[in-house]
């Protein structure tokens, strides 16, 4: 066992620890402008509805159709139709700069459903003490919409990550390499099923830690129970 | 302090318009506790919404200090809301925010320096005796005490009104005597003008120096509370009076404890709940009163007594016994003769 460990870890050790990488650095990179968009756009899809802060039915209306469209493509669809559009984004349709593009395009509207529904659960009452209170509507939306979500934007946010770590395992087919890359060339076409084994349990512990440090933060936050 | 003329309010909704206000007109004068009373559904939310501009009135003025507020730009509003606190039944708390920062953070979102913040939170978290508490999250504090928590919100702004949009109506008997008497201090100690809205009569018995009667959108009648616990012309009012004094005896009750004569309702208020008036009139017309019920209710500004008295005898004697009680000073009202 000893042996056959040192023997797989000389082998393929620089090849999977590339891949951490290049997946870590697509779901990092994808993930903040993933959140900067689609918080933004969530809060808005809240905002403009009809007896919120800044009611507006067309703002509203448009958002919703825009991000209903956008979360009906699959990602796999998704890369490819919008390749213009991410060659005059990123300037390249190849590797990891190559795959930011679609992918934040993927998540941002997944982020803004999720940002609108833990928003929706915060009491509107309070809305409506902090107006009573004079409170300008830019205090309100931070200090009482978004401070008041903050365990379920976490949440979110966390199943969030696991959904584009799992779109990053396509992102293969555009040469941006990466842990799904590496289980479909070495453990699929190449046969290499321990390539394959080592790629699943790094993922399990992926996403389990992931999720772990999200509910840890989301219950740090929560004070209502 | 806050002045309602002809205001109301219409919301366009599916089924066509619904009036939830009609015609309002209050004046609430510095210093006063005014209660508007009626039943869920009666406009009554609306209204109190209207005073803040929570809900822009259709028609109608608005004024608070004076000035008319339905017409002011949004940055003015925000400074005259700053002078109107307002509590609600669901509290409407921070549920993230200990009880300190839940006062803290408004106060510092209104531009309060953070010393200056700091103190108003001492001295606010001490009066509606919350001292100790600072730390705790709303999840661990009962209704009566995150109730404490928002009056501490909205008093720190210090405001010169508060409005209470049905404060007590979540909390048990014993707890809602407890903020009732709270924002009686709060008003003979700051001086705060009170308008409340409530659906309980022991809300506005106990603190209330004037009482409007809502029902469907419109002031039905108003008063003093005296006047209204002792004259009650309107039936909704005389509903609620039921609530807390049983007014209505019910025919087969009559029948069952009287045989032939008068049954009269006696109501005293100030000096002659002093008298003994009812041994007098057996001194002086031989009448024999037999008291089928009575009542003694404490208001804020006075008692009222009630007495549902049997007098036996012809209708001639009784009538010059009944002159003769309201000659006295006594409300009476005939409830019934029976021949």
């Amino acid at each position: 066992m000893k042996e056959f460990l040192s023997e797989f870890n000389s082998k393929w050790a620089p090849v999977i620890g590339e891949a951490i990488i290049e997946t870590f650095q697509m779901t990092f990179i994808s993930l903040f402008f993933s959140i900067i968009i689609g918080v933004s756009l969530g809060v808005l899809l809240v905002l403009t509805r009809p007896n919120f802060l800044f009611s507006n039915k067309i703002v509203y209306f448009i958002l919703n159709i825009f991000v209903n469209i956008v979360r009906s493509i699959p990602f796999i669809i998704l890369l490819f139709f919008i390749l213009p559009f991410t060659k005059s984004i990123a300037g390249t349709v190849i590797g990891v700069k190559g795959v930011i593009v679609p992918l934040v395009v993927y998540t941002s509207p997944y982020i803004a459903r999720l940002i609108e529904t833990a928003l929706l659960e915060v009491d509107q009452g309070v809305v409506e003490a902090y107006t009573a209170m004079g409170i300008k509507r830019r205090s309100i939306i931070w200090n009482v919409l978004l401070r008041e979500a903050r365990p379920s934007i976490i949440l979110g946010l966390t199943i969030a990550t696991v959904s584009l770590i799992g779109a990053t395992a396509m992102a293969g087919l555009v040469g941006a390499g990466g842990l799904g890359d590496l289980a479909y060339r070495y453990g699929h076409i190449q046969y290499e099923v321990d390539v394959m084994y080592a790629t699943v349990i790094i993922l399990i512990v992926l996403v389990q830690g992931i999720q772990m440090i999200g509910n840890f933060f989301a219950a740090r936050l929560k004070r209502d129970s | 302090m806050i002045k309602l003329t002809n205001v109301s309010k219409s919301f366009q909704t599916k089924n066509g318009v619904v009036e939830a206000v009609k015609n309002v007109n209050i004046h609430v004068k510095a210093g006063e506790i005014h209660g508007v009373i009626g039943y869920s559904g009666a406009g009554k939310s609306t209204l109190i919404r209207c005073v803040n501009l929570l809900e822009n009135p259709s028609e109608g003025n608005v004024y608070i200090d004076g000035e008319e507020t339905t017409h002011l730009p949004l940055k003015d509003l925000r400074h005259t809301r700053q002078n109107i606190g307002m509590i609600f039944q669901g509290f409407n708390l921070l549920k993230t925010a200990t009880v300190y920062d839940n006062i803290m953070i408004p106060l510092r979102l209104s531009g309060l320096r953070k010393s200056e913040a700091e103190k108003r939170v001492r001295k606010y978290i001490e009066i509606v005796g919350l001292a100790g508490r600072e730390d705790s999250y709303p999840s661990q504090l009962s209704g009566g005490q995150k109730q404490r928590v928002a009056i501490a919100r909205a008093l720190s702004q210090e405001p010169s009104v508060l409005l209470s949009d049905e404060a007590t109506s979540a909390l048990d008997p014993e707890t809602t005597d407890s903020i009732l008497d709270l924002l009686l201090k709060i008003n003979e100690e700051l001086g705060i003008t009170i308008l409340l809205i409530t659906h309980e009569m022991n809300v506005v018995q106990k603190i209330c120096d004037h009482v409007y009667v809502m029902e469907d959108g419109e002031i039905i009648e108003q008063g003093p509370t005296i006047d209204l616990f002792t004259k009650p012309e309107n039936p909704t009012t005389q509903m609620f009076l039921n609530t807390i004094s049983q007014r209505k005896i019910s025919d087969e009750l009559l029948a069952e404890l009287t045989d032939a004569g008068t049954v009269i309702r006696l109501t005293f208020v100030g000096s002659a709940t002093g008298e003994p008036l009812l041994a007098s009139i057996t001194e002086k017309f031989s009448a024999r009163p037999n008291i089928l019920s009575a009542n003694i209710i404490e208001l804020k500004n006075g008692i009222v007594g009630n007495i549902v008295v049997h007098l036996d005898g012809n209708r001639s004697k009784n009538t010059d016994v009944l002159q003769y009680l309201q000659q006295e000073g006594v409300l009476v009202e005939e409830l019934s003769h029976i021949q």
